[in-house]
Order: structure tokens, then C-alpha cells, then sequence
């Protein structure tokens, strides 16, 4: 599904990614972990086509990310989401499904049970200029979701979310696992990821240091806030 | 409809209504109104020339000519104001990341933003054309199709403006890339200006007796290469008035030349914004 080949990306002398390779296979549950500035944010960018890499390719479905048709059943929530604060939650969703050109009716449908899925009923009329992060991070996911995409690419869906919301995304995200959605995430959230995650890789400094299941990267008595420690230190 | 025809018409769309949205453009608009409603007392038709009454024709034609000039110019002003901050906006609001996360090409977020801003302002400028269209068609009884044919002409101005605006704010801080095209619409006027009176005869007959015809051959250069927003406005004005018809090249030139640089200008917008980080 997501094929990353010796890509790297470099800022004038500074290497945010260098050369990593790895793939996501369709259907897995993937998790990207790394310390602030390891590169996370800018493999899913360069996913994306936010920036090109300096070097190297990256492909999701066997397309080029340069592609625009790479994206097509792609749902994206970026870290720290904003949403035009005049706009409601409900005109936000209905404008996603209009830009993935999706009929009147069976978005109208669509927003109503994504409404209901992220746990919004009764707030999605209201301006976002009102809404606190959290609810701007489930209308987010809401919007990633327009589309009934077969890629979640998920940038800290968490970050900003109560306990309890936290706990609503994570069930979420489950089913969405079990229909059969490839979902990759960036987190810090290592606790959450142990719970849902069935591969992981960790980056630092842009470099790979290990991509393997979480069921082999957790040795027994470990939790995988060790395990990425001991790699982060080295 | 083509997908990426409905793309396109779907980010223009929504320029327009987040633009509208904003309150700076809803007191633009109305203070605009409200100036243009003012003028409809120049129409009254009992102006008085050396104890002459002048016909209302000739009114008419001065009048309408005056406030179409105003009103484009003051237009080109807005469409610039309105430009600078359109892809900042975006990007802060986070509807760059949220668009190009789905199947939507650069070139046709850059068309949508191009599309829906030149239609804005050519509407808001059409409008007020109409105003007078109108007050002149109830004080006097005329009726001048031109005037509208000639407001839709000067909309290429503003798709100068929007291109030039939009491009420049991705290289340089918004007001500076409105300070930019604000001059470039300056120099165009005040060329223009000097052109047409180093054309007067006294002026001909100046430089001819001091010999400095090889200086306003350069000048002639800069004049005729220069972006002719200020004679695109006077070609376009011809059509309001009595006019001498068709000249020729010379005539319809001001209109190529802004044509061509709003080409370029896109061109140029759409490989810059190619290589943009969208945040």
C-alpha cells in the first residue's frame, strides 16, 4: 500500500529524513515512532506531495505520491488541525465531500454518520471559531474519514483529546481496523499504540533504526516505551 | 462534468465565500455602493457652459466616462486587497493541507483561487458599473450598452492584478506584493500620461527643435512593454462614449499586452506554487 524507497529529504545541510526505506502492507495497522523532529511529519508530507523529497521515491497504491491520483482514497488528519473558524463542523465535512466530488445526497448521508461516529452530534452546527482542539481533532478525523477512504494516514490523531476522547478514537480506529482500513500513524502516544498497533517503526535524527512487529520489538516484561527509548538512546 | 473541471469550480467557490465572508469586503462593498449612489447627482442634465446649457449627451459621455476610470481603478485597488492574503489565509486556516490531501492537483487549487477571485472582483466592479448604468438609463433616459461591454472588458485588468498579487505574495510579505502591483499600476498610468502629452504638438515641436529623440525611443520601449493596465482602462473606456472606431493595432494593443502578461504571470504562478511546501 505505502512503499517508501531510500527517500531523503534534506533542508540546506540538514538531513530531516535520510534514506529510509520501508513498506506498509494493505490492511496493517502501522505506527511511526520517533522523538520531536525525527522526520515523522515529513515522510507523511512528503507522502502526500507536501515537499518533494531531495532524493528517493515514495508511492501509495503503486502510484507515484506526485501523482494526485495517489490520493484518491486517502483520508489525511494533520497534527495541530485547523479548521476556518467561520465555518461549522458540518459545513467543513460537506465542503471535503464536495472537493472529493461526492453526490448531494450520499454525502448528506456521509456527514451524518461521520457526525455520529466522531461523537459530535449536537455541536456539528456550531461555528469552529467555538470549538476546542479536541473537537476540532474529531472533526479532523471526521474529515479524513469523507469518503469511506482505504488509507488513514493519522499525524498524533490524539493529541489534544481527553482521556475519555482519546478512548472514543482508539474504538474507533479499531473498527475502522477491522473493515479492513490501512491505517498509518504518527504518535507519541507509545501506551495507545501498544494497545492498537500491529507494526511499528522508529526513526531518529531522519534515520530508520527499526521496523518489525510491536509483538517482536515487545519482549516479554518490556512495554514499548522501553523498547523505544533503547533505540532512541542507542 | 470533468473531475478536475468540478476541482476547480468547487476552490473557486469557496474563495468567493470565504472572501464575501469577510467583513472587510462587506464594508468595501457598501462603502463602494454608497460612493457610486453619491455621483448620480452629476446626472441631473442642467449643466451650464458660457450661459449654454450643455445636452445630455455630452454628460452623459463626460460623466460616465469619469466614473467608469474611478471605479475601475478603485476596483484593481480592492482585487489587489483581496489577493494578498488569500494563500496565507489558507494555509493558516489549514484549507491548503486539507485540499491537496485529496485527489486535487497544485494547478487546479492555483486555477480555482485565480477563477474565483477574477470573478469577485469583475461582479464587484460589474456591479457598480451597472449603478451608473442604471442612474444614467432613469435621470436621462439613456441607454448605454457600451458601458457594461466596456466593464467586462477591464476585467482583464483585474485578472492582471489577482495573477500579479497572488504570485508575488508567495515570494514577499503580503503588503509588500500589494505595494508592488499598486506601483506597477502607478507607472502605467503616470507612462501613459507622459506618453500622451509628449504626443501634444507643443510637445512634438519641443523635442524636435532639442534633438532628444533617441532617449524617447528607450522611453517608448519601457511604454510599450510595461503592463498597460492604464491603457487596457482607456481601450475599454471607447466603448462608453462617442469613439473614432477602430485604429488599427495601436488600438487594441493595451488589451494584448495585459493578456499576455496575465499568461505569464500564471505561467509563473503555477511553477512557483509547484514547488511550494504546503504546512
Amino acid at each position: 500500500m505505502i512503499e517508501l524507497n531510500a527517500v531523503t529529504k534534506r533542508y540546506g545541510s540538514l538531513a530531516a529524513v535520510d534514506n529510509v526505506s520501508f513498506s506498509v502492507k494493505a490492511g496493517e495497522y502501522f505506527a511511526l515512532l520517533g522523538p520531536n523532529g525525527a522526520g515523522k511529519t515529513t515522510i507523511v508530507k512528503m507522502l502526500l506531495d507536501f515537499t518533494q523529497p531531495t532524493s528517493g521515491s515514495l508511492s501509495i497504491n503503486g502510484l507515484s505520491s506526485t501523482n494526485a491520483a495517489s490520493r484518491v482514497s486517502v483520508g489525511y488528519l494533520a497534527e495541530n488541525y485547523h479548521i476556518p473558524p467561520y465555518l461549522s463542523g458540518w459545513q467543513y465535512l460537506q465542503r471535503c465531500a464536495e472537493l472529493l466530488n461526492i453526490n448531494r445526497s450520499e454525502a448528506l448521508e456521509q456527514c451524518r454518520r461521520i457526525v455520529e461516529s466522531i461523537g459530535m452530534q449536537g455541536s456539528e452546527h456550531t461555528k469552529a471559531g467555538t470549538y476546542s482542539k479536541g473537537m476540532i481533532q474529531r472533526f479532523g478525523l471526521g474529515a479524513a474519514l469523507m469518503g469511506n477512504p482505504k488509507l488513514l494516514i493519522l499525524d498524533e490523531p490524539v493529541s489534544g483529546l481527553d482521556p475519555i476522547g482519546i478512548r472514543e478514537i482508539r474504538q474507533l480506529l479499531e473498527s475502522l481496523k477491522k473493515q479492513g482500513m490501512t491505517i498509518f500513524l504518527n504518535s507519541h502516544l507509545l501506551s495507545e499504540v501498544e494497545k492498537i498497533c500491529d507494526n511499528a517503526a522508529i526513526i531518529n535524527h531522519g534515520k530508520l533504526l527499526v521496523k518489525d512487529k510491536i509483538s517482536a520489538l515487545v519482549k516479554e516484561g518490556d512495554s514499548l516505551e522501553d523498547v523505544f527509548v533503547r533505540y532512541v538512546k542507542g | 462534468m470533468p473531475k478536475a473541471l468540478s476541482s476547480i469550480i468547487n476552490i473557486a467557490k469557496y474563495t468567493i465565500a470565504d472572501e464575501v465572508r469577510q467583513r472587510s469586503f462587506i464594508i468595501m462593498f457598501f462603502i463602494s455602493v454608497i460612493f457610486v449612489f453619491l455621483i448620480r447627482g452629476c446626472y441631473q442634465g442642467n449643466y451650464m457652459v458660457n450661459g449654454r446649457e450643455l445636452e445630455a449627451e455630452a454628460i452623459v459621455g463626460t460623466v460616465s466616462k469619469i466614473t467608469f476610470h474611478i471605479i475601475a481603478v478603485v476596483v484593481m485597488l480592492i482585487a489587489a486587497l483581496l489577493s494578498m492574503r488569500v494563500f496565507k489565509r489558507d494555509r493558516d486556516e489549514g484549507m491548503q493541507s486539507c485540499i491537496f490531501s485529496k485527489p486535487i492537483t497544485r494547478m487546479q487549487y492555483v486555477t480555482g483561487k485565480i477563477f474565483g477571485l477574477w470573478v469577485l472582483s469583475s461582479f464587484f466592479m460589474f456591479i457598480l458599473h451597472a449603478i451608473i448604468f442604471l442612474t444614467v438609463f432613469i435621470k436621462l433616459n439613456v441607454v448605454m450598452p457600451g458601458y457594461l461591454a466596456a466593464s467586462l472588458l477591464c476585467s482583464f485588468n483585474l485578472l492582471f492584478v489577482v495573477t500579479a498579487v497572488l504570485l508575488l505574495s508567495l515570494m514577499m510579505p503580503d503588503i509588500v506584493a500589494f505595494l508592488c502591483v499598486l506601483g506597477i499600476g502607478i507607472v502605467s498610468f503616470v507612462a501613459d500620461g507622459i506618453f500622451a502629452i509628449s504626443h501634444s504638438p507643443m510637445a512634438q515641436s519641443m523635442i524636435q527643435q532639442s534633438g532628444s529623440q533617441s532617449e524617447l525611443t528607450g522611453r517608448k520601449i519601457v511604454y510599450y512593454l510595461w503592463p498597460k493596465l492604464s491603457g487596457t482602462q482607456h481601450f475599454a473606456s471607447s466603448f462608453v462614449g462617442a469613439s473614432d472606431g477602430f485604429q488599427g493595432f495601436v488600438y487594441i494593443y493595451p488589451l494584448i499586452n495585459v493578456i499576455i502578461y496575465c499568461l505569464i504571470l500564471g505561467a509563473l504562478l503555477f511553477w512557483r506554487f509547484r514547488n511550494e511546501d504546503i504546512i
